[in-house]
């Protein structure tokens, strides 16, 4: 069996406000194996923007483990986290957070140049990919909400990161629209082994998701199909 | 260029509106500076060479204490073995027709011609071939000068043209080359003996020694002779307190430039941090965003730097003439010309605004390297954040404070440890003004609700939730305001105090001749008080001396005179101090008895025509007409001393209820005239006076109204910003039901709100401030003491000028809601 690309043990994540502390994760465990596509559910608040965070390498956890691609998060240092972001790991939100003075070639190409991979090429390559010909010289003003998605869709997987953590992808889209969104997103990481974490309210998800989690008081539960979910 | 620098950039054009006032606020700053430090350099170094040209190739000058030398020690001095070469000199001023007081030279053309060579050689190029007789007529005809070339032309005089004087007319021999910044007049000195009325007395000698100190043993007692370097130094410290001052203005300048930087770069990492954020989770290092940010900086601080630069320039035109005229009228007539166009001037301005840019940036890039990118991505605007920050910033704010007033507190240190001390102070209120703001909001809210009603609310909830930005603009134009009211008040009660002293001191109905530039014959004197029905002829003689090697007044005055007519402010006791003058005592001047620590009951050691004279301070009275120090004594000790019988001026006192006052008062006014004095009535003193004091401060009031410019360019920029970043908002509110004048209404608010904190933060600010400048800014550069008066118009000036600045500075985002406002909608990004 192949070592997993994600591992969690036993992880804790506690907020301070107004003196009281607050968990927003509670000995999270968690193994995720390479070109699994997760989706991950959990009412808002429930954490699961904490765990990308945390896999992410943005946060540091209260206590526990996490470890991506084998390395030990805490280890690498900031350093090595941010390098982890540049190479390995792709992120699509559920506001696009494209920057807004860059085009979408710019906005994807941004993603190259920090991986040290700057072929503008590669980045045009990646934005028709996603069915954006002939919009590479837009603004994200000027792109509709499916558009910019794209776009950050685009921006995640040019790099070819072995994992992709997306947060609410369809959030902010119509049904259509979300639905060519997870289509495409799903079928871009199939392609090329990559493993794809999605949160998610939308039931649309399970569909392209090949395992179902849920967030349920700061723990992960594993559920077997979307039908379990909805009882 | 990177992305992510590209990123940040191109926010500059996209809010070209934002940037363009980001930019000329950077420029005011730097303009502020660099014209200020030019025109201070270029006066002071027209000074300095109007100093290096007078004392020619001298290496030393003797003259008597006071007063004028005897012409026979010429003779004891040639054969002098020290003496390689002598010329003497009358060293005197001459009013022109047209007011302006200029300097008149004495010279001996033959003895002269090898300490001031330049001159020699401009007479022998004057030399009219044709007709020999012009060129020797500089030496036989009596009332004929040479005049320099710069001072001519502006006269429109030419070889052989008639020019009226103070003295009557005089004409041109021919002009000469004049490097100094003082406009000059060159006499033969026999004739200027006769014009100024000084047969067989010369002011001093200008000497090339070879033995100083062999020739110090010998004319020890009774001169003092001064090395060409002691006496550059003795000028040089007559400025020091005026040069000192103009740097404290400079810098002043700024700092409220750098604290624009620091708005700036405020408000853009606080506007990027979602960008940032972004950029974080996309794997960009904080090195790699700091860079970004510092390039816009710095972009910024070139480009606002080279304007400045131009601006300086220009305003270094209109500054120098100022600065020349406050000299003129405090020290030594000047005419310094503005610095010629270079383009270092544009490099140095790219320089201070580069370095304020970094100065500025410091604190906003630490900001952005501690930057949360989870919050930041988040959007969360982190009120409670913001209030955390603000109390924070107060803590730091209360500890540089506390460090300020240790500054003040401690006794006996440079001026500039006070100056850091105010500044000191500044940047402490500045980062109290978040918590400030936070409790003053209540009081914001009720006003502004009562303003506009809903709007209004709406516009004070804006201040209070966007501290970030708010907080920051406020806080450089509460400094604004505050140097607005601290300067006007400080001002306003050293003008009052000028005022008050007058009343003590000037007491006389007329005045007969002018310190420096008309003496009044003693025969006159004699005469006038053997006129009967005069109360008292008051003679006064006012000359500079060294005392301890460093400049400062006698004067002589009748003390019997004083005593009846005049109500002195003493520090303490009262005009029976004048009874200890009259047998031989010494009072002196507050600024005396601080710069020197000499108390009443003291004794003072002058250096007299008979060597050393011991006086007692017999009380310390409060004086502004010098900040170097004055000793009065009655004329008859001074006489003792000094051996000077000059009068420089006369003053007449008549009793209020004698029934001839005015017929007397006519008479001895029109005495005067006929003897060709000039005569001024006590109000007429007074109010030129007033006029040297009005305008010498106006330097002060164009760096006033320059902080202010500044500062408004600071809040136009919150404005704008606020409403950039609130398009969502807008599209919000026009769901709602607001209509375009509501919000353009609420818009108006945010800046009439912002502005009216500002105001009210600056009057307790401000009248700190005053009262720092009074105390002790006041105290310690010219040793004399200020008092407080408080008065409304400088508070009524501020707060017009807030309400006008900050409506002003809404005007452009009001005008862009009108606009755009009926096209907003709800948008995501």
């Amino acid at each position: 069996m192949s070592q997993p690309v994600i591992r969690i043990i036993d992880l804790w994540k506690e907020y301070r406000q107004d003196g009281t502390e607050t968990p927003a994760l509670r000995g999270t465990n968690l193994e995720i194996r390479s070109g699994e596509m997760i989706a991950l559910f959990g009412k808002s608040g429930s954490g699961k923007s904490t765990l990308f965070n945390l896999i992410a390498g943005l946060d540091r956890p209260t206590k526990g483990r996490v470890e991506v691609g084998g390395q030990d998060l805490e280890t690498l240092g900031e350093k090595g986290r941010t390098n982890l972001r540049r190479m390995q790991l792709g992120f699509v939100f559920q506001f696009f957070n494209l920057l807004p003075t860059l085009t979408a070639f710019e906005n994807v190409f941004l993603s190259l140049e920090l991986a040290n991979q700057p072929t503008p090429d590669v980045a045009l390559g990646a934005l028709h990919e996603v069915g954006l010909e002939g919009k590479e010289r837009r603004y994200p003003h000027e792109l509709s909400g499916g558009e910019q998605q794209r776009v950050a869709i685009a921006r995640a997987i040019v790099k070819r990161p072995s994992l992709i953590l997306a947060d609410e992808p369809t959030g902010n889209l119509d049904t259509t629209t979300g639905d060519q969104i997870l289509d495409l997103l799903t079928r871009r990481c199939r392609q090329h082994g990559t493993t794809l974490i999605m949160a998610t309210h939308s039931p649309l998800t399970c569909q392209y998701a090949n395992r179902i989690l849920r967030m349920l008081d700061g723990v992960i539960v594993e559920e077997t199909s979307c039908e379990e979910l909805s009882r | 260029m990177k992305i992510v620098t590209k990123s940040f950039l191109r926010y500059l054009p996209r809010r070209l509106s934002l940037s363009l006032l980001q930019l000329f606020g950077v420029a005011c700053g730097v303009a502020a500076v660099v014209g200020m430090t030019l025109a201070a350099g270029t006066a002071l170094k027209s000074f300095s060479k109007a100093v290096e040209f007078l004392r020619g190739k001298a290496t030393h000058s003797m003259q008597r204490p006071a007063g004028p030398m005897e012409e026979v020690l010429l003779a004891k001095l040639v054969r002098d073995p020290a003496v390689e070469w002598l010329s003497p000199v009358i060293d005197r001023r001459l009013r022109l027709q047209n007011g302006e007081l200029v300097r008149l030279l004495g010279i001996d053309p033959f003895l002269d011609r090898r300490i001031r060579p330049e001159i020699a050689r401009a007479q022998l190029l004057e030399r009219n071939t044709s007709n020999p007789e012009q060129d020797l007529s500089f030496l036989l005809d009596e009332r004929v000068v040479l005049v320099d070339h710069e001072l001519a032309s502006g006269l429109r005089l030419t070889r052989g043209t008639s020019f009226q004087t103070s003295k009557g007319p005089l004409q041109v021999a021919g002009t000469f080359p004049n490097p100094s910044g003082e406009p000059l007049l060159l006499m033969e000195i026999a004739h200027a003996q006769g014009l100024y009325e000084l047969e067989g007395t010369i002011d001093r000698v200008d000497l090339i020694l070879s033995n100083e100190a062999d020739f110090r043993s010998r004319w020890r007692e009774g001169y003092t002779i001064q090395s060409s370097r002691q006496r550059s130094e003795t000028f040089s410290s007559m400025l020091e307190a005026f040069r000192l001052n103009l740097e404290a203005l400079s810098l002043l300048a700024l700092f409220v430039g750098v604290f624009l930087i620091y708005n700036t770069a405020m408000f853009a990492v606080v506007s990027r941090r979602r960008d940032t954020g972004i950029l974080r989770s996309l794997g960009a290092t904080r090195q790699e965003i700091v860079a970004a940010f510092l390039s816009e900086i710095l972009i910024l601080g070139v480009m606002g730097g080279a304007l400045g630069g131009l601006l300086g320039y220009f305003l270094t035109r209109f500054l120098t003439g100022l600065i020349g005229t406050s000299i003129s009228n405090l020290y030594f007539f000047l005419r310094p010309t503005p610095s010629p166009w270079s383009i270092w001037i544009v490099l140095t301005g790219i320089l201070l605004g580069c370095g304020a840019g970094l100065l500025g940036g410091a604190v906003p890039l630490l900001e952005v390297v501690r930057t949360d990118p989870i919050k930041a991505l988040s959007g969360r605007t982190a009120s409670r954040e913001s209030t955390r920050k603000a109390q924070r910033s107060a803590l730091a704010g209360l500890f540089i404070l506390g460090i300020s007033l240790i500054l003040f507190l401690l006794p006996d240190t440079h001026i500039y440890v006070a100056f850091a001390g105010i500044f000191g102070f500044v940047i402490g209120v500045s980062l109290l003004t978040g918590v400030g703001l936070v409790g003053i909001s209540p009081a914001v809210r009720w006003t502004l609700y009562h303003l506009g009603r809903l709007p209004g609310k709406v516009a004070a909830d804006n201040i209070r939730q966007n501290l970030g930005r708010t907080a920051v603009a406020i806080a450089a134009f509460m400094v604004a305001l505050s140097m607005s009211i601290g300067l006007g008040v400080m001002i306003g009660s050293f003008r009052q105090s000028l005022i008050w002293w007058m009343d003590t001191q000037l007491q006389g109905d007329l005045y007969i001749g002018r310190v420096g530039e008309a003496e009044v014959p003693e025969e006159f004197f004699e005469k006038l008080r053997g006129m009967p029905g005069l109360g008292g002829v008051h003679p006064y003689r006012n000359v500079q001396i060294l005392y301890r090697n460093t400049p400062i007044y006698i004067s002589a005055v009748d003390a019997s005179v004083l005593q009846r007519y005049t109500r002195f402010g003493w520090l303490k006791g009262g005009n029976e101090n004048w009874e200890l003058v009259k047998r031989g005592g010494a009072v002196i001047s507050e600024s005396f008895s601080r710069r020197f620590g000499v108390q009443s009951g003291d004794p003072i050691v002058l250096e007299g025509i008979h060597g050393p004279a011991e006086l007692k301070v017999r009380g310390i009275f409060y004086d502004y007409t010098t900040e170097h120090g004055l000793v009065m004594m009655d004329r008859f000790t001074f006489i003792k001393i000094f051996g000077d019988r000059t009068i420089n001026n006369i003053g007449i006192f008549i009793d209020r209820d004698n029934p001839r006052r005015e017929e007397l008062l006519a008479q001895v006014k029109q005495s005067a005239l006929d003897r060709g004095l000039p005569v001024q009535t006590q109000n007429q003193l007074r109010a030129g006076i007033l006029e040297v004091f009005d305008t010498t401060f106006a330097v002060t009031r164009s760096m006033r109204v320059l902080a202010i410019v500044v500062a408004f360019f600071g809040i136009a920029g919150a404005l704008l910003t606020l409403f950039m970043e609130r398009r969502r908002e807008f599209g919000i509110y026009r769901a709602l039901g607001f209509s375009t004048g509501q919000v353009a209404q609420m818009t108006l608010l945010e800046g009439l709100g912002m502005g009216l904190v500002s105001f009210l933060l600056s009057m307790g600010v401000g009248t700190l401030l005053a009262v720092l400048l009074i105390k002790v800014i006041n105290l310690r550069s010219f040793n004399w003491t200020i008092f407080y008066y408080p008065a409304i118009e400088p508070y009524l000036l501020t707060a017009v000028t807030a309400i006008v600045s900050s409506v002003g500075a809404a005007a452009y985002p009001i005008w862009k809601v009108c606009r755009t406002y009926p096209q907003m909608q709800i948008r995501e990004e």
